[in-house]
């Protein structure tokens, strides 16, 4: 058939429905007429002839049905037809519509709300062009993977693979450099990266140029670009800032703004041959980043250096024996930290939404039964089983879409409180919100939903049969079928809950631990900063020694201020610089009998400000100076090490092939490094003999310590203009964005927990609720024949804890394997804590308890002589 | 009734009707008595399947409804081929000689 005359009926089929419809009728009357006068010609009497025609036709209704059926564009017609059946019959019952509605909004609202987030933290395509085609190289050794690389090596796979459009590498750190000259001195990062780097991510400069290839050579440099932020506080957004100098570095161009690659920087100056930093092939400081060539593959990209490697290792054996480059995808590289917490948190969603739609199953197979004669009625007037079928998941699918929509405002809703509860945007990561693409999720999850939860009662519904369920319009107690389909949806939705509840209680645990864990000195009013003054200005040690040192009691006799102190790096917020250490007498023999130990050096009075307790000899005294012997203080660790049961005051130990120190005093360990990882060793030199030019400041205070920013600030003004006293930030905010990401994972775990309860709770409601009231005849002849209200009580709440015991069980068997999954997020906590297992099992047997209680309650507020007489 | 057979009468019933109207104009109970009385009653054509068969042959463009009057002046709607469906009942007596030669072959094969 032409594809016009297609599209003509279909329209007329649509439109001209009445016309056809009447058309039909009139064909099939004349039809009857016809039969009925075949009859009465053949001797019937007239009665008996239309009688016998319409029995010979059939149904009229169901003939009528398949010729609509078979029409084109019936389809779309049916669809409508559902739609307003469906609009129908959900106002009819507009409680069960509200409170469907209502949990599939939260489950859905809360699944949109953790989408938006993580679709903008951690799943959008990288800023870069092309993103697809770029891959980071990290080292292995001997196939295990250890990270950055050695810039020697990068050069020669750069020279010598044929797989990449571009290969760049940039050093894994930011070096901090002071720029003076400016209205005042600035603290700038600057990183280190080859000339093509920025070429190979695709990301242009907005204002001047690239690096260029030649500028890379040894003696070409003295070229940087910076940063959007850089030029807009240092420059004010002046386009001369171009070919001006920095520190005689000349400034080629300008990044754009939010440009940011792995770190965050300031400036950005070349990585060359010859230097700056780890000319040797087996030190290993930075990261290569490649973009494929189009259409080559990551396999024959990795074969391609892989051959490379070989080559290293036969031409450098010392350094390359067992060194090899891995490939992988630049944005898996970047999510790495964090795809554990990711799935998590995804995996989660996922089941609150699965135990929303339990409950809203559930509820749909209790409307489903007392539905089964109108289905019975329907079918008998000619409507097919898938027909019904296809009614009740138009029905269903109206009522999550709906939802979803609802869902979208509870997202937002949400979002507001995850946004307030996690310092996101403090992190420099866009703000989330919920955007075409959460939307387009919550249409796809509403929809998946409909059809999921709707399967089951539709089959059911629709699978009856119709004499019999017509016959038996009015039934005295529960279908046992489906009566147990709706015990198994509780039982899982309560097993799904404990799991996750547990899940949240280990996690909470943790953060518990590393909240209150013990640092090993006072975080508590402690204003921390970074200082450096300019060593043209002080060139001798004396000179600097005598600035600190006067700088110090300046501060100290500020109001407020209970101590100060200076360190080379604070605890927590700078980290490793970990050295050798030795006893003289006995230097380590072989490479594994090295012991290192995080080397710091601090002036008199360091371990009385940060609370660290002193436990043998004495302080670093004012005493100790350049030209004075040079002490050390070690921490119990190194003490242990090397002095076990002997006295270490007056030993001499060796710092790393270089000066040997006099140890004067012992400290107990403290957390020097890392939040997460145990107390590390460290010892302590003498700020005086170091005299440094740069330090980390802290200040004890007796009040807020914020509040002391100004007043220091004015101090160095009137000291020393030209000092830099930049990145103030307390102690206690340090430690918070240690925790941040740890505590996003928590709060949206405990916050689905908690939904998740509150869903579980309202199903095993529900659940009891509609067998006490399909039971109410049968307490009402249980009451009458003496059964006690005691006796009911505990009938039906025994039936709802059997429930819930059931899941419990279920769920603690499910959450061991799963907390084994998440064990690598916890701290000091055992995947199998009896208080985490305990407390989620106690806490949802008392929901659950609470929640049976009410329809048992009610059960027994039966009375019995009411109940018989309407039977 | 299994799906295969039902098929089968499907694709049978529109070649018979077509076959039927290629005579002459008809309507739907002339039709399916023509049927009836030329098979010697082996198929009756109920009118779930016969209005169904109808409407869509129609809607195929191979038929063509009109209202007239019957024999006895009673207003009916009458069925005649289209050019379209006289082509197609041309396939049809083609494919269905094929078949039915087809499994002969079958069925005599010893």
């Amino acid at each position: 058939m032409p594809a016009f005359r297609r599209i003509i009926s279909t329209f007329r089929s649509l439109f001209r429905k009445e016309e056809l419809d009447r058309d039909l009728d009139e064909e099939l009357s004349s039809y009857l007429d016809l039969l009925a006068e075949e009859k009465i010609r053949a001797g019937t009497s007239p009665e008996q002839a239309r009688r016998a025609a319409r029995l010979e036709l059939g149904g009229v209704e169901q003939v009528k049905e398949k010729v609509r059926e078979k029409r084109v564009g019936a389809t779309i017609d049916m669809l409508f037809q559902d739609i307003r059946y469906a609009l129908r019959t959900l106002r009819k019952n507009a409680g069960f519509t509200v409170v469907a509605v209502l949990i599939l909004a939260i489950g859905i609202g809360a699944t949109t709300a953790l989408f938006s987030t993580i679709n903008t933290a951690l799943l959008r395509r990288l800023p870069f062009q092309e993103p697809d085609r770029l891959v980071m190289g990290l080292k292995t050794f001997d196939g295990e993977l250890v990270g950055p690389v050695s810039r020697v090596d990068y050069f020669d796979y750069r020279e010598n693979s044929r797989s990449f459009e571009e290969f760049a590498a940039l050093t894994t750190f930011t070096m901090q450099f002071t720029v003076t000259g400016g209205r005042q001195p600035e603290l700038v990062d600057a990183g280190f990266v080859t000339w093509n780097l920025f070429r190979t991510l695709g990301v242009n400069p907005i204002l001047g140029r690239h690096f260029l290839p030649e500028e890379e050579d040894p003696g070409g440099g003295g070229q940087i670009l910076i940063s959007y932020g850089f030029w807009q506080s240092h420059f004010g957004g002046d386009p001369d800032a171009v070919g001006s100098t920095l520190n005689s570095s000349v400034i080629v161009g300008v990044m754009p703004q939010g440009f940011r690659f792995l770190f965050d920087a300031d400036v950005w100056g070349l990585v060359d041959r010859a230097g700056p930093f780890d000319t040797e092939r087996d030190s290993h400081s930075h990261w290569v980043v490649g973009r494929l060539k189009s259409g080559v593959t990551m396999e024959q990209a990795q074969s391609d250096v892989d051959a490379i490697s070989r080559a290293l290792a036969e031409q450098y054996p010392e350094s390359n024996a067992g060194k090899a480059l891995l490939l992988t995808e630049l944005q898996s590289f970047m999510v790495r930290d964090v795809r554990l917490s990711l799935l998590l948190l995804m995996g989660t969603t996922v089941l609150v939404l699965l135990i929303a739609c339990g409950n809203v199953a559930g509820l749909l197979l209790a409307r489903g039964e007392r539905r089964l004669s109108e289905m019975a009625m329907r079918s008998a007037l000619g409507a097919s089983r898938p027909r019904l079928v296809r009614q009740l998941l138009t029905e269903s699918v109206i009522l999550t879409i709906a939802a979803g929509l609802l869902g979208i405002t509870v997202a937002y809703l949400l979002q507001g409180v995850i946004l307030q509860l996690l310092p996101v945007g403090e992190l420099g990561m866009e703000r989330p919100v919920v955007d075409s693409g959460a939307l387009v999720f919550t249409l796809a999850v509403s929809v998946a939903t409909g059809l999921l939860v709707a399967v089951v009662p539709a089959v059911r519904g629709a699978s009856s049969d119709p004499a019999q369920q017509l016959r038996s319009a009015s039934r005295a107690s529960e279908d046992v079928r489906s009566s147990r389909l709706r015990s198994g949806l509780v039982v899982l939705q309560v097993a799904l809950s404990v799991a996750l509840l547990i899940g949240s209680g280990l996690l909470i645990r943790s953060f518990a631990q590393l909240s209150a864990v013990d640092l090993g000195f006072d975080p508590e009013n402690l204003l921390t900063g970074q200082m450096q003054i300019q060593v043209s200005d002080y060139p001798t040690p004396e000179e600097r020694n005598q600035f600190f040192t006067s700088l110090l009691e300046e501060i100290e006799a500020l109001p407020g201020v209970v101590s100060a102190t200076v360190i080379n790096k604070l605890p927590i917020r700078s980290r490793w610089q970990d050295w050798s250490v030795w006893p003289v007498e006995r230097p380590p023999q072989s490479p594994q009998e090295d012991f290192s130990a995080m080397a710091r050096w601090v002036p008199p009075g360091y371990f009385y400000t940060m609370g660290i307790p002193l436990t043998a000899g004495r302080d670093i005294a004012a005493t100790d100076v350049p030209g004075s012997p040079f002490v050390i203080v070690l921490s119990e660790s190194v003490v242990q090490r090397f002095f076990q049961g002997s006295d270490p005051i007056g030993r001499m130990v060796s710092v790393a092939d270089w000066r040997t120190f006099e140890v004067v005093g012992v400290v107990r360990d403290a957390r020097v490094n890392t939040l997460r990882g145990a107390p590390d060793a460290a010892y302590y030199m003498s700020f005086a003999q170091m005299a440094p030019a740069r330090a980390q400041i802290a200040v004890r205070t007796s009040v807020e310590p914020t509040t002391l920013v100004g007043p220091i600030e004015e101090l160095l003004r009137r000291k020393d203009p030209n000092v830099l006293f930049a990145k103030v930030s307390t102690m206690a905010s340090v430690l918070d964005d240690e925790l941040v990401g740890f505590r996003i994972v928590i709060l949206s775990l405990v916050l689905f927990s908690c939904v998740a309860l509150a869903l579980t709770a309202i199903g095993l409601y529900g659940v009891l609720a509609y067998h006490v009231s399909q039971r109410l005849n049968e307490f009402g002849v249980r009451m009458a024949m003496g059964a006690s209200n005691g006796d009911l009580l505990g009938m039906i709440l025994g039936r709802g804890m059997l429930l819930a015991g059931l899941g419990l069980l279920l769920g603690v068997a499910a959450a061991y394997p799963g907390t084994l999954l998440v064990q690598q997020l916890l701290f000091e906590t055992q995947p199998l804590d009896p208080t985490a297992y305990v407390g989620a099992v106690g806490f949802l047997g008392l929901v659950a308890a609470l929640a049976c209680f009410l329809p048992a309650w009610r059960a027994t507020q039966v009375n019995p002589v009411e109940v018989l007489r309407r039977e | 009734m299994a799906a295969g057979k039902a098929d089968l009468l499907r694709g049978t019933l529109d070649m018979l009707i077509l076959k039927t109207l290629s005579l002459q104009q008809m309507h739907g109970l002339g039709i399916s008595r023509r049927i009836e009385q030329i098979t010697g009653g082996v198929f009756q054509v109920q009118p779930g399947s016969l209005f169904p068969a109808l409407h869509r042959l129609e809607q195929e463009g191979w038929i063509k409804g009109a209202w007239g009057e019957s024999e006895n002046n009673r207003r009916a709607k009458y069925y005649q081929l289209t050019a379209a469906g006289r082509r197609r009942l041309g396939e049809e007596k083609r494919n269905w000689a094929q078949v039915v030669l087809a499994i002969t072959k079958v069925m005599e094969a010893t």
